[in-house]
């Protein structure tokens, strides 16, 4: 160990100041993993990755991949939800980590927009690692100056789940309009089935998920945006539509929504005491192994055919501090970890369901349910994330408040949509 | 009905203080006790089942088979074993250097008329009502400007430092109440300032350091703020930052999660039977003068 550390400081006050000069060489050496990564191993230690995925097995995934890489990479993970409150401390921090798991779109904007991202433009070009990836990635990952600052490497999708057999146990069929789909929840009731599953109890953006997909089939996906970006006011007779539709559902939800958490709420579906449940395709884990191949889902019906089609998937990837003191090695990783080789190894070691954002990844030896999942997002017209992820986290807190409010009494949906407005003037103005 | 009263003469003491005990203590301690325990026997129950039993029937159902899984996952990697020594070393640190530190104030403050003495009290007593939460940001801040972020060193140092105005507080109050005749004699015996305190004060004061002590303890190890705002390596966590790890973002292995919870209450728990009766007087330092 001493002598292993000794060679490595000896190295290092060797090798310190022309690592930086054979890293500048590497430029232009497209995803140079090679070269990059061997100069620096000498001269700056090990690159520093802040990384936020917890679930268990997607997190062991990626371990295993980082552990391949050629250069060493101290990963930290970090619980989500203390990740999202320390983000901007690891962004601003003088000895920022390198690499930093998160989401795609306005969140990784507001961040470029301070000038806290590095900019990956070169990987989206010529050989790059990203330059294959969809325009609609490329967008995603583009900041307001027109710099791509995001490495997108997996997503997922929403619809509605259900399981195969259960549905066959109560004879029903999924739907295939709007109609249909509020029949069968009136059938499932009929049946003593419950026929929505939700939990907003400790995890209330799950009501946001509702309102993304009525909104999007009943005013589209441009208007859907634009109300999001503060364009639109939540007192619009639009988003009144949306929320009597909302209302309409409410019935058919698990009375015990508002005491379960997303995972919990999955129980009554494994049970078959509950019938559908729109959610992230992530559901497959809360499942019991057993059950995950019965799992099937459909898309929320068409309501309004006027609009163009739409799905919610949400984009997970990485980016990297505008301050990390090695931007060639840091690239060199962020190339590696968005090749299709480990996206493949991380869908098929996490087993979430996740999907490839690199177009050379062959589907064709994922499970049936992930490759339906990519026919579902390859056949759509536009593609949202989430609330959170297509706003803020600021604005999802107002949606949260609003949304458990209303769903507990839809009758004040005038006030409730009112005081949302005004909540989200508070994010949008500050 | 008639028994008693045939053996009344002699039996009244005697059924007077049976009756004074119980049964009515018994009677609402039983309840209370079991309605206390149901949560952790709760998480018992949690931690020894598999994630598909409690995935497929629910986290309230009973158990349909038990399993070390949970165990298994909580200690797999080692990840928890290294937090739990970083939880430990903080703690003992933290627990000696405050104490150290403000016994010291406390004899100072006490004992010596130093300007402004009631002023520093007042400063460091104020400065425990402040909310830790308002202080997170320019904590993290300076820690990083002078260079001691993410060291476990900066979390004591934290830790010590958040603590020190409340444990001086407490052994000023005291120190305070020590008889004055004791000091003097000292004086008169030509013993010095630290000699006073190593061969006097210390020993007196050792059920208001223990008290401290044990309170500190357990406030230390069970600190999660400030781990989460002045570390960022996951090998420097302590556990309850480990702890928080295992919550996925969007699920969780419920019965990992119970078991490594069990695991990292038992330190805490250790240090409460062994300090049983410090912490009860501790909860009372200070309120006899």
């Amino acid at each position: 160990m001493t002598t292993s550390l000794s060679r490595r400081g000896l190295l290092g006050a060797g090798a310190g100041l022309g690592a930086a000069g054979l890293l500048s060489s590497c430029v232009g050496s497209g995803g140079g993993g090679d070269a990059g990564g061997d100069a620096s191993s000498g001269g700056g230690g090990p690159l520093v990755f802040q990384n936020s995925i917890q679930d268990t097995a997607p997190k062991a995934a990626l371990e295993q991949i980082v552990a391949g890489y050629e250069r060493e990479v101290t990963m930290n993970s970090v619980a989500t939800e203390q990740f999202r409150a320390q983000l901007t401390n690891y962004l601003r921090a003088s000895d920022p980590p390198d690499v930093i798991s998160w989401y795609a779109g306005s969140v990784a904007r507001a961040y470029a927009a301070e000038g806290l991202l590095l900019d990956v433009s070169d990987l989206w070009t010529g050989d790059g690692a990203c330059a294959g990836f969809s325009e609609a990635l490329r967008e995603l990952s583009t900041a307001e100056d027109g710099k791509q600052i995001f490495v997108p490497t997996n997503y997922y999708w929403w619809s509605v789940f259900y399981k195969r057999s259960a549905f066959e146990k109560w004879g029903v069929e999924p739907p295939s309009t709007w109609d249909e789909f509020l029949a069968l929840c009136e059938n499932l009731s009929g049946q003593g089935v419950i026929p929505l599953a939700n939990g907003i109890g400790p995890t209330p953006w799950m009501a946001s998920g509702w309102f993304d997909y009525l909104d999007l089939r009943i005013n589209g996906p441009e208007y859907h945006l634009a109300l999001l970006a503060g364009e639109h006011s939540f007192t619009d007779p639009e988003v009144v539509d949306v929320m009597e539709q909302y209302e309409r559902l409410i019935p058919y939800f698990d009375p015990n929504m508002a005491s379960y958490d997303a995972q919990q709420a999955a129980t009554p579906l494994a049970q078959d005491e509950a019938g559908m449940y729109l959610v992230g395709a992530f559901v497959s884990q809360y499942l019991p192994e057993d059950q995950r191949d019965d799992l099937d889902f459909f898309s929320v019906p068409v309501i309004n055919d006027a609009v163009p089609t739409a799905e919610e998937a949400p984009t997970d990837g990485f980016f990297a501090a505008s301050g990390t003191d090695d931007p060639e090695g840091t690239k060199a990783f962020l190339s590696y970890l968005a090749s299709p080789e480990q996206q493949e190894a991380f869908i098929t070691g996490a087993g979430s369901s996740n999907l490839p954002t690199s177009p050379e990844v062959d589907p064709s030896q994922f499970s049936p349910l992930v490759q339906k999942g990519l026919e579902l997002l390859n056949s759509t017209e536009r593609i949202t994330q989430f609330f959170n992820r297509d706003s803020s986290d600021a604005l999802q807190t107002t949606a949260d408040a609003a949304l458990t409010k209303f769903l507990s009494d839809p009758s004040q949906r005038d006030s409730v949509l009112q005081e949302w407005q005004a909540a989200a003037e508070r994010v949008h103005g500050s | 009905m008639s028994a008693p009263v045939l053996v009344a003469g002699r039996a009244r003491p005697q059924r007077r203080r049976r009756r004074g005990r119980s049964p009515w203590l018994h009677v609402v301690m039983v309840p209370l006790t079991l309605a206390w325990v149901s949560p952790i026997l709760f998480v018992l129950m949690i931690a020894l089942r598999s994630f598909d039993d409690i995935a497929g029937r629910g986290l309230g159902a009973l158990p349909a088979s038990l399993t070390l899984d949970g165990f298994v996952g909580a200690f797999a990697g080692g990840g928890l074993l290294v937090a739990l020594g970083n939880s430990l070393l903080v703690t003992a640190a933290g627990v000696v250097a405050s104490l150290a530190l403000s016994s010291w104030a406390a004899y100072a403050l006490s004992r010596y008329r130093i300007p402004g003495r009631k002023a520093v009290l007042l400063v460091m007593l104020a400065g425990n009502l402040l909310p830790p939460q308002i202080l997170l940001v320019p904590v993290a801040q300076i820690t990083q400007s002078i260079g001691i972020y993410d060291t476990l060193f900066a979390l004591t140092l934290v830790q010590v430092g958040f603590g020190i105005g409340f444990y001086t507080f407490v052994l000023h109050g005291f120190m305070r109440g020590l008889p004055e005749e004791m000091f003097e004699a000292a004086r008169l015996d030509g013993a010095g300032a630290a000699r006073i305190y190593a061969q006097l004060v210390l020993p007196l004061s050792r059920p208001s350091l223990a008290a401290l002590a044990a309170l500190a303890t357990t406030w230390i190890f069970n600190d999660l703020i400030w781990a989460l705002t002045v570390l960022r390596s996951e090998t420097k966590f302590p556990i309850t930052a480990a702890l928080l790890n295992l919550q996925g973002g969007y699920s969780s292995q419920w019965n990992v999660i119970a078991a490594a919870s069990l695991v990292a209450a038992v330190p805490t728990a250790v240090v409460f039977f062994i300090f049983q009766k410090q912490f009860v007087s501790g909860l009372l330092v200070g309120s006899n003068k």
